[in-house]
């Protein structure tokens, strides 16, 4: 992203670097003031980058990657840096044909129709999935979903991995990367996320109550009190990991670390986003108020300042141990089997 | 097959064991009483002896006298719910500018009903089986819901059984139900007639109509009727004569052909 679409504050509809175009009350003032000051660090970062990758042949994980991921991978990187870290540059390179082969394969009629009532309805606000764009990117998306379903049966297809894809076509410009990195997040990162049962997903949900419960009591308590469950008010941002929630740029900082830390991540950005604005969910009395508050506590300055935003995951929910998540992830799936 | 209510959840002994209690929170105070076998509630069979009867629950912001009501819209997949919603809230119809829901989400709309403000809070789902899960945790707190299908796909309207039998599952006994034919705008690929809908309505006691998200037609009277249903529910007053949805949707109801009868 070049300062250019920041100066487009005139025209009736900009469009941001990835082809999404700005709401009609897009506030360009509070968005270039912001854009001026992250320009200073995504520079940093760019020149520190480029001398990491200049000094390895090959990206390894290891605590400094993860230290500069953390602080943004810059976009010209962000392809390449998530197909290694998160192994679907290996699956790529151990299985060559194979995305092509899945495309030439016989195919499930009941699958197609499920992935083409969803074309349309991807990003009709990005310029680039226009029917009429050129090159069209739903015919790129809509490859990468109907190979994915044929590839993860289990799977198949599930709303809301029209978004990711559409992501990572975005980042990626590249459709057999996207498979391959659909496949990292689906098959690897959210196991049973997206599977019919979402077992995965249901899973999350209730351990993020108990994290909540944990850290944040009161608005636990608060939930508890009015019968709100949680999968109301997150199922959307753990099912599309936060797009068309959060901004782009913030979404893609939170998939930087996604790719490289795992699903635990989802947990810091709700914790974060929750315990942050504990005093205004508290106001609300009532079901629908809590639920409006929710929607709420993910706009505004806090959630567009992507940097200062990634800096808070890490301090705001406190610490948060792979050991605590797991034995939570244990509890609650025994919880979910023993309801049916 | 869909719609088909999961089973029972299993007690140790193999036995089906009685439905697990609201997984969070208890019972919420009844702050609108709604009275039992009102017009436009069309539960034909009780819920499972087992089965503690929710409170009615409404919420009411006392200090702003603002009524606020829960309507969910359910269907399947692509049969315009979302396309419903924003005509109805924006009064906008963008074709190829909606995108799928994921799980659930909700927009407000504040109404007044004959001069009593209606905050309606609508949520709006996705119509994916997979995502029942998802969608049946609002089931119980709807206080109306809006159950579409598509003149233009069959599929969409034979399923209407089975989302029957899901909301006399998950939802409120008494919730106000209605049922519409969405995309009526559409005259070539209709493949559902407006008798067909009428009459499957009538089986199930369901006041009926068909709306077009991209004309507007009856898209407001549906949420209108539901509003005003609501507020009569929640505060009877003593004078006022009793509100019939049923008779209110047949009244106002508009047809999109030439050929009303």
């Amino acid at each position: 992203p070049g300062p250019a679409r920041c100066r487009r504050a005139r025209k009736p509809r900009g469009v941001d670097s990835y082809g999404f175009e700005r709401p009609e009350d897009f506030d360009y003032v509070t968005y270039e003031e912001f854009f001026s000051r992250y320009l200073v660090i995504l520079t940093r970062r760019a020149i520190k980058w480029s001398k990491l990758l200049k000094r390895k042949n090959s990206i390894q994980k290891n605590l400094k990657v993860k230290r500069y991921i953390r602080k943004g991978i810059p976009n010209e990187h962000r392809a390449l840096i998530w197909m290694v870290v998160s192994g679907a540059q290996a699956n790529m390179e151990q299985n060559p044909g194979y995305y092509h082969k899945l495309l030439e394969g016989e195919k499930n009629d009941k699958l197609l129709e499920a992935i083409r009532t969803d074309m349309n309805r991807t990003f009709p606000d990005n310029i680039q999935f226009r029917k009429t764009a050129d090159p069209c990117l739903q015919q790129t998306l809509y490859n990468v979903l109907v190979a994915y379903g044929h590839h993860n049966k289990a799977v198949g297809y599930c709303q809301g991995m029209n978004f990711i894809a559409g992501y990572l076509i975005l980042i990626t410009k590249d459709e057999e990367e996207s498979f391959w990195l659909l496949d990292a997040l689906i098959g690897r990162i959210l196991p049973d996320f997206y599977s019919p049962a979402m077992m995965g997903l249901k899973m999350d949900q209730e351990v993020l109550g108990e994290l909540v419960k944990m850290k944040v009591p009161a608005v636990a308590e608060l939930m508890d009190r009015h019968g709100v469950m949680w999968t109301l008010v997150v199922s959307r941002w753990f099912i599309c990991l936060f797009i068309d929630i959060l901004p782009v740029e913030t979404v893609l900082r939170i998939w930087d670390c996604l790719f490289y830390e795992g699903s635990k991540i989802l947990f810091r950005v709700a914790l974060t986003l929750i315990k942050q604005h504990q005093a205004s969910i508290l106001e609300a009395t009532n079901f629908p108020d809590i639920c409006d508050k929710f929607k709420e506590i993910t706009k505004g300055m806090f959630v567009t300042e992507c940097h200062t935003f990634m800096q808070k995951i890490f301090t705001e929910p406190g610490s948060l141990s792979m050991a605590t998540i797991n034995k939570l992830r244990e509890t609650c799936r025994a919880k979910l089997l023993a309801q049916g | 097959p869909r719609g088909s209510p999961p089973p029972l959840p299993r007690g140790p002994s193999g036995v089906p064991a009685a439905p697990s209690p609201r997984p969070l929170g208890g019972p919420r105070p009844a702050v609108l009483a709604i009275p039992e076998g009102e017009t436009g509630s069309v539960h034909k069979r009780g819920k499972p002896a087992e089965s503690p009867p929710f409170p009615p629950r409404g919420l009411s912001c006392p200090s702003g006298g603002v009524f606020a009501s829960g309507v969910m819209l359910v269907g399947d997949s692509g049969v315009g719910k979302t396309c419903l919603l924003v005509r109805f809230k924006d009064g906008a119809f963008l074709a190829g500018s909606f995108i799928s829901t994921v799980g659930i989400d909700f927009r407000n709309k504040v109404l007044n009903v004959d001069g009593v403000k209606v905050k309606l809070q609508i949520w709006d789902t996705a119509g994916q089986e997979r995502f029942r899960s998802v969608t049946h945790a609002y089931y119980r707190d709807a206080h109306a819901l809006l159950l579409l299908y598509d003149v233009a796909n069959k599929a969409s309207f034979d399923n209407i059984q089975a989302w029957l039998t899901e909301i006399h599952e998950y939802a409120q006994q008494d919730v106000v139900l209605m049922l519409l034919g969405n995309k009526a705008d559409s005259t070539q690929d209709r493949v559902v007639k407006r008798e067909d809908g009428e009459k499957l309505a009538k089986e199930y006691g369901v006041p009926f109509m068909e709306t077009s998200a991209k004309s507007g037609l009856n898209v407001d009277l549906a949420f209108t009727a539901i509003a005003k249903e609501l507020k009569h529910r929640s505060m009877k007053l003593p004078n006022e004569p009793k509100f019939k949805l049923h008779d209110y949707v047949k009244k106002e109801v508009r047809s999109t052909g030439c050929c009303k009868s």
